[in-house]
């Protein structure tokens, strides 16, 4: 939706402010010639925003440990959350400078790098973690009984390398934007607001770019994200379970870190024999353009498929997993370098870039989707000779909220 | 860690695939005349189980064909040993797991601590293991704590019960780094055991020769022979450690950790083969189990040719020589009494290595039935198998 002058007083009213934009100096876009970045996402609605929404080109994923002892301390800052949600995904400062300035001698609830920027078509997605219903044994918010029987802990899978510092949490927030600096202006808010209640455990930033219309390509060189959920309801949406998780969708995020110095050094015809997709094109092996259907059955005068049994494609197609899809919302990532100890022959070790992707997808029951799709990827995906899960954490994303409500709120009840 | 059936169908799928992609550099293709040897009739290749345990252990090293059953073991049941741990540093694995190929299930046999009292530098378990018949298993130790040389602490061997907890460890002066698959003359009560030890005094990878560019070569790599006596029920105990082959060669490298004599097969007239992996050729030791002395760096049966970095070395039923590349996917079979390399064949093509395979081969043993053969694959961390 585009952030006319009209839908902005709407929100703005809801939340008894007179402010309009972030900062004083910041001017409503004309309805006319919105540019992406002038555009809002709804708030409020049946299911969170960040979902199913058309894919940002920036995010800003942050996990929180909750450090609070008393339920009534959590719910008082999702409601804070919320009322601050609801400002920034609006384009506003969490704080308003009145009359265009701040006084001088307060310190201010925002810290002002967005001002003039933007609502940049901001999402936040909010999930709670299995420490919220139970941590270290003990049922610290009387929510032990509410996990839904569809949140079961992520298993350990083959190959999993995990890094405690970038693994698991008891709250995320997922920050989506087209600008990164709006986005990661957002978490900021937020983790300030939590302070006492909640701390940040793990951040990633995340990117994706292409031209309008074109697949992204992943730092692979391949189109990523070809293949999308062909139906939410039923894929994405959690429909059973408890009442809070309606309209709800599980997320599973990874910190996938790729051996970019390794793949680059593969031909071209071994790199898409791995992915099972033509590299320039998008198209699958033996076809010719992007979204023509995957040959799965193709095979070649010896009888060997066209599409390798191995290649990413194939096992992770719904057609090899019992129908499953996930509706996936990945960006990659780049945190410079770092020194590394390559997981395969020839144990190549040195500085080499921290970079990949940051995995991330919606499911409406993990036990029948990501769970047994990556159990059986992590043992014969071809790519897994280049990639390492280093982190991440599954999270339950409750359903959307109405304006006076809080996000989460069903949960307490 | 349980393989399935469709998964072994579609790896066999990907080798026949791969390997027909790279038939240029088949060496000995079988025609119509009657088999040279063991390997050209081994064509099917499956993924029996991922070696990864639950804590992230990877890199398999040894294979072992357990000949009786003892505590948890059942006789032919398949042990792996992981050479890495979850850093992906070399030298720092200390897990063993145990394939039973009657169940097809895989379980974790042992998972040492990193740190044992009597092993000098830590745990890094190597390819020198061995299961003798009274249930005992032998295990070697390479530790590091960086995944290279510069870190390499003094080894050991542990001895572990057939319920995978130690009982022994054994180190010493003769006992620096046992690396490469063992050799056993094994009479029940008594046995000898045959080990290279490599990394007598191996810098770190960055030192180099001034001459040649490369790691320094240090001329001081040995096998031991460990006789051994072992009471009923208990654990084995060593009665003479010789030292019958010296002065052989080791070299440290950042990828491949350390070259040097590696695997040993004990022929049946007594004579011992090493695999010399820095001069990639193989060496006889006459008169292995019997002699007091070192015969010092050998006689050359066969070097170079097909053969580059030989790491492990069998004994195959025809009485050939089986020897694992280092740097490219292919075992080579050998005839140790004509000196004549037979041909070399591809058990790993994967592309994702440079010449395909390389570093991915390292642990084989032969089938209890002698038809087919047991590989590690360390590019995908699996036990696999080749049959005809």
């Amino acid at each position: 939706m585009s952030l006319t002058r009209g839908r902005l007083l709407g929100a703005a009213g809801a939340l008894g402010t007179a402010a309009l934009a972030r900062g004083a100096a910041a001017a409503v876009p004309s309805a006319t010639s919105p540019s992406a970045s002038n555009l809002s996402e709804p708030f409020y609605g049946r299911h969170q925003a960040g979902i199913l929404t058309p894919q940002q080109s920036h995010t800003y994923f942050a996990a929180f440990d909750l450090t609070a002892a008393k339920r009534s301390d959590l719910i008082a800052m999702l409601q804070t959350w919320t009322d601050a949600a609801a400002r920034l995904t609006a384009g506003l400062p969490v704080q308003p400078a009145g009359g265009g300035s701040y006084d001088a001698k307060k310190i201010v609830l925002d810290s002002g790098e967005a001002t003039d920027l933007p609502a940049a078509r901001l999402t936040l997605t909010f999930g709670f973690g299995p420490g919220v219903f139970v941590k270290d044994g003990t049922d610290r918010y009387g929510l032990a009984a509410k996990r839904p029987a569809a949140f079961v802990d992520l298993p350990r899978f083959n190959g999993d390398q995990m890094i405690e510092g970038k693994t698991g949490g008891d709250l995320s927030v997922q920050a989506c934007a087209d600008d990164p600096q709006v986005a990661f202006h957002a978490i900021r808010q937020l983790a300030r607001l939590a302070d006492g209640v909640a701390q940040l455990r793990w951040v990633q930033a995340g990117f994706r770019s292409a031209e309008t219309g074109e697949t992204p390509r992943n730092l692979m060189g391949f189109k990523d994200g070809t293949q999308t959920v062909s139906n939410p309801d039923h894929f994405v949406w959690a429909a059973d379970g408890p009442r809070w998780m309606r309209g709800g969708s599980y997320l599973v995020a990874r910190r996938i870190r790729i051996a970019l110095e390794h793949w680059d050094r593969m031909n071209v015809a071994f790199q898409e024999q791995t992915i099972g997709r033509q590299k320039v094109s998008g198209a699958p092996l033996g076809m010719t353009h992007e979204f023509d259907q995957l040959p799965l059955a193709a095979t070649d005068k010896d009888g060997n498929s066209i599409i390798p049994d191995t290649a990413h494609v194939r096992v992770a197609n719904a057609s090899t997993n019992d129908g499953a899809q996930i509706l996936r919302r990945g960006y990659s990532y780049n945190d410079g370098v770092s020194f590394v100890a390559e997981r395969w022959p020839p144990w190549r070790q040195g500085m080499e870039y921290d970079a990949g992707l940051l995995f991330v997808c919606y499911q409406s029951d993990p036990r029948t989707a990501f769970i047994p799709m990556f159990d059986k990827m992590s043992k014969i995906d071809m790519l897994n000779q280049f990639a390492t899960h280093t982190g991440g954490g599954m999270f339950a994303c409750p359903g959307g909220i109405s304006q006076g409500e809080y996000v989460g709120q069903d949960l307490f009840a | 860690m349980n393989q399935s059936s469709a998964f072994a169908r579609s790896f066999s799928c990907k080798v026949a695939a791969l390997l027909s992609a790279l038939a240029v550099l088949q060496i000995g293709a079988a025609g119509a005349n009657p088999p040279q040897g063991l390997l050209e009739v081994l064509h099917r290749h499956t993924l029996l189980t991922s070696t990864v345990t639950d804590n992230g252990d990877l890199n398999p090293y040894a294979i072992v064909v357990a000949p009786v059953s003892a505590g948890r073991i059942k006789a032919d049941d398949v042990l792996v040993d992981n050479f890495n741990n979850v850093s992906n540093l070399q030298g720092t694995g200390t897990t063993i797991i145990d394939y039973s190929p009657a169940t097809k299930k895989t379980t974790l046999f042992a998972k040492l601590p990193q740190n044992v009292a009597g092993c000098p530098g830590g745990v890094g378990l190597s390819t020198a293991m061995i299961m003798l018949k009274s249930g005992w298993i032998v295990v070697g130790s390479t530790p590091s704590t960086d995944g290279t040389t510069r870190t390499k602490g003094d080894g050991c061997l542990f001895v572990l019960d057939p319920n995978g907890n130690v009982v022994a460890t054994w180190a010493g002066p003769n006992i620096v780094d046992p690396w490469g698959n063992m050799a056993v003359a094994d009479n029940g009560t008594t046995a000898s055991l045959f080990v290279s030890m490599a990394g007598f005094d191996v810098p770190a990878p960055t030192v180099k020769d001034p001459a040649t560019g490369a790691a320094v070569i240090v001329r001081k790599a040995t096998v031991l022979r460990i006789d051994l006596a072992i009471p009923e029920g208990k654990p084995p105990t060593i009665v003479r450690e010789t030292v019958i082959a010296s002065g052989l060669p080791q070299q440290a490298d950042l990828d491949n950790f350390l070259f040097g004599p590696t695997g040993v097969a004990l022929g049946p007239d007594g004579t011992l083969y090493v695999s010399n992996a820095v001069e990639s050729s193989i060496v006889k030791i006459p008169d292995a189990v019997t002699r007091t002395t070192s015969a010092g760096t050998g006689t050359v049966v066969t070097s170079k040719g097909l053969i580059t970095d030989p790491l492990s070395l069998i004994m195959a039923p025809n009485g050939h020589l089986l020897s694992t590349n280092g740097l490219n996917g292919q075992v080579v079979e050998i005839d140790p009494v004509a000196g004549k390399q037979i041909y070399a064949q591809w058990l790993d093509v994967d592309q994702a290595q440079t010449p395909p395979g390389n570093g991915d081969l390292f642990g084989i043993a032969i089938k209890p039935d002698g038809t087919g053969l047991y590989y590690v694959e360390d590019d995908t961390n699996f036990l696999a198998e080749a049959t005809p």
